[in-house]
């Protein structure tokens, strides 16, 4: 594909090389998609994986595209399972009242259990699916009604719902979720841990996304590429900063 | 005892739950419908039967923590008890009397059927044990079906609708006595929720459906949608909101709305209410207002004065900003040079999923067609469908 990457590499010279870079590289790849390849509509409604290996910076790449989002003027969606709603709002540093970010704790209540469920903020424990569900279409509806219509959702991970439920269960989670994605014209983020799922369980996941962002690490390196059915970008190299992940030159 | 669900409008329609009875909350699974079962868990309590709750999803405190949210307070009664179904699952001690560990389901049957046998009221949450145990696990439900059955205790089943094999429906739909559908009012994300009966088998019954919204404290409160009737100066607005009433009313000076037409009517076990705005621009305001409010958008307009569509279009933009389902009512069709609904779509630019029904607002011809294309925008179809019978009479 000549004209794609020679897109990607325009795009790539303007700007300096920071996550940012790969998530406008990326949302550039979403966009022109239907230009470069007619037959294939990724635009709005994706949902896309976010796989690899732990401690290769998945998570901080997905917090960095939801606060870019945001900046953007999208309306957020963060479901959280390993973190609390409060350290993901004190990374993000943003104001409680903003009224762009909706966050699903479901790490909280298990832990210190009932909690007063916010405006902006909803707690859940991580087995009680339908009670995730339905929260994210509480916060769809939200948005919606208040005139926002772009949306990101953001799902930090799928892999400990795997910790608890079986695979046929988060995969009828997922068909509702990523459909809604889809229907709203939304995009969204699932990360899921390389290592802890066996081959059949990613490759059914795979079924119900988009593309895949993939990381891993070789050498004490880190690399990041996107891959679809349709295009595949090659393996980059990136470090792992505090707030955010930096293509290497 | 009499058992009643506890569910406004839904006892005036099924009276009471009688013994032996398996009724299943029907969920989508986008929807908070779990509220149902525990609001007819709690009228019963306080009515003085023996009530036991399941929980498999989350922790005791948990669920006892979501009834305190809704004002009910059940840990004060003692003729309540949970089942423990989560603790053993996450290798926590249990404290509750009943309880089982869901990896080991023989032990989960022998105290469900301890349970069934012990209490007047059974909640189970039947989805999520398939979703804990697995799709085998249904052998054992349908085991608790019938030993209910057969001890005369009652059993409220929430069953939430994801994409489960069509056997497993058939099975839950066959063997519970009343199906309760409680459902998303779908448009590109959920506007609101309604729910209706879709079977019950001791009572002949008329179908229902009911708007809901869930309060905190309270619980399930039904409520009536309000459609919003909008469309350019002397489109037909007043007109229509007269045809489909049952009674209305219109503020007019000079033959002009300057006010509101506020109409109700029944229709297909729908209560709504219908609000037609005024077509002169200095209204808007008022337009902006309802359209917060209202839950879909009828648009009338005068077929025979494309002069009017631009108009039209820029009210259609006003609520657009609520993201609300609307459908065109291309009215005045009796007159000679009415354009056809299709000619409407092109000198309008309206995209092809937006129905555009063809009506005579004067004559009354059509008007209902309005009603169920909106209808169907905001129940998926599924109601208007279930309830084909009912419209012929
Ligand atoms: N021939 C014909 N005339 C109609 C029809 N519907 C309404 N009219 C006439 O159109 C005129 C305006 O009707 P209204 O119902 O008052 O219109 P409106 O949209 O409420 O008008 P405003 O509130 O002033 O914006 C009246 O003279 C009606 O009798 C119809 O289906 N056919
Ligand atoms: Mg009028």
């Amino acid at each position: 594909m000549p004209e794609l990457s020679n897109d990607l590499s325009n795009i790539t010279h303007q700007l300096t090389f920071t996550l940012n870079v790969i998530y406008d590289v990326y949302v550039i790849i979403i966009m022109n998609m239907s230009q470069v390849l007619p037959d294939v509509q990724l635009k709005k409604g994706s949902n896309i994986m976010v796989y690899g290996p732990a401690f290769t910076g998945k998570s901080m790449f997905v917090r960095s595209i939801f606060r870019e989002f945001i900046r953007k003027g999208y309306g957020g969606i963060y479901v959280l399972t390993r973190d609390s709603a409060e350290t993901l709002m004190e990374w993000l540093d943003i104001d409680y009242s903003n009224k762009y970010v909706k966050i699903i704790d479901c790490v909280t209540k298990s832990m210190v259990g009932n909690v007063k469920d916010s405006d902006s903020i909803k707690y859940e424990t991580v087995m009680d699916l339908t009670g995730i569900s339905a929260k994210i279409s509480k916060f769809f509806e939200d948005f919606w009604r208040s005139g926002v219509r772009d949306i990101v959702v953001i799902f930090d991970s799928l892999s400990t719902l795997l910790m608890y439920m079986n695979l046929q269960t988060v995969f009828r989670f997922l068909h509702i979720l990523t459909g809604r994605v889809k229907v709203a014209g939304s995009v969204a983020f699932y990360i899921v841990e390389d290592g802890m799922h066996d081959e059949r369980t990613i490759a059914t996941l795979k079924q119900l996304f988009n593309g895949v962002i993939e990381f891993k690490e070789e050498n004490g390196k880190k690399y990041i590429r996107f891959v679809s059915s349709f295009t595949q970008t090659e393996w980059r190299e990136i470090v792992v900063e505090e707030n955010r992940v930096v293509v290497v030159v | 005892m009499k058992v009643i669900t506890g569910i406004p409008v839904l006892d005036d329609v099924i009276e009471e739950i009688p013994e032996g009875k398996i009724l299943t909350y029907w969920i989508d699974p986008e929807v908070e419908g779990n509220v149902f079962a525990m609001q007819t868990l709690f009228t019963n309590l306080e009515r003085g039967c023996k009530c036991a709750y399941t929980t498999i999803a989350y922790s005791p405190e948990v669920a006892i923590g979501e009834f305190n949210e809704f004002g009910w307070d059940v840990e004060n009664y003692e003729n309540f008890s949970i089942v423990d179904l989560y603790s053993g699952y996450v290798g926590l001690p249990s404290n509750c009397q009943y309880n089982a560990s869901p990896t080991d389901i023989e032990e989960v049957n022998e105290v469900m059927k301890k349970v069934i046998e012990n209490f007047d009221v059974v909640v189970i949450p039947v989805s999520s044990v398939i979703d804990v145990c697995g799709e085998d696990s249904i052998e054992c439900i349908g085991e608790w079906y019938d030993f209910a059955r057969e001890k005369e205790s009652r059993l409220i089943c929430t069953f939430v609708s994801w994409p489960y094999p069509e056997e497993i429906e058939k099975f839950v739909k066959n063997n519970s006595n009343a199906v309760i559908r409680v459902g998303g009012v779908h448009h590109r994300v959920i506007l609101g929720y309604y729910y209706g009966v879709v079977k019950v088998d001791w009572k002949n019954i008329k179908s229902k459906a009911i708007l809901f919204k869930l309060v905190k404290p309270g619980g399930v409160r039904a409520y009536i949608p309000k459609i919003l009737v909008t469309g350019p100066y002397n489109a037909g607005k007043s007109t229509f909101v007269h045809a489909v009433s049952m009674r209305a009313i219109s503020v007019d000076r000079l033959g002009t709305t300057v006010a509101l037409d506020h109409g109700h009517l029944e229709y297909k076990g729908f209560s709504i209410d219908l609000f037609g705005t005024p077509g002169q621009e200095r209204f808007d305001p008022i337009l902006k207002m309802l359209g917060r409010e209202a839950l879909g958008v009828i648009l009338v307009v005068d077929s025979t004065k494309p002069e009017t569509f631009p108009r039209a279009k820029q009210m259609l933009e006003a609520v657009a900003h609520f993201g609300l389902p609307y459908v065109v009512a291309a009215n005045k069709q009796d007159l000679p040079d009415a354009l056809p609904p299709e000619e409407i779509r092109k000198k309008m630019f309206l995209p092809e999923d937006v129905p555009i029904i063809p009506v005579s607002a004067k004559e009354g011809d059509g008007v209902y067609k309005v009603i169920d294309a909106l209808l169907e925008l905001l129940t998926g179809s599924w109601w208007v469908k279930e309830n084909e019978p009912e419209v012929s009479t």
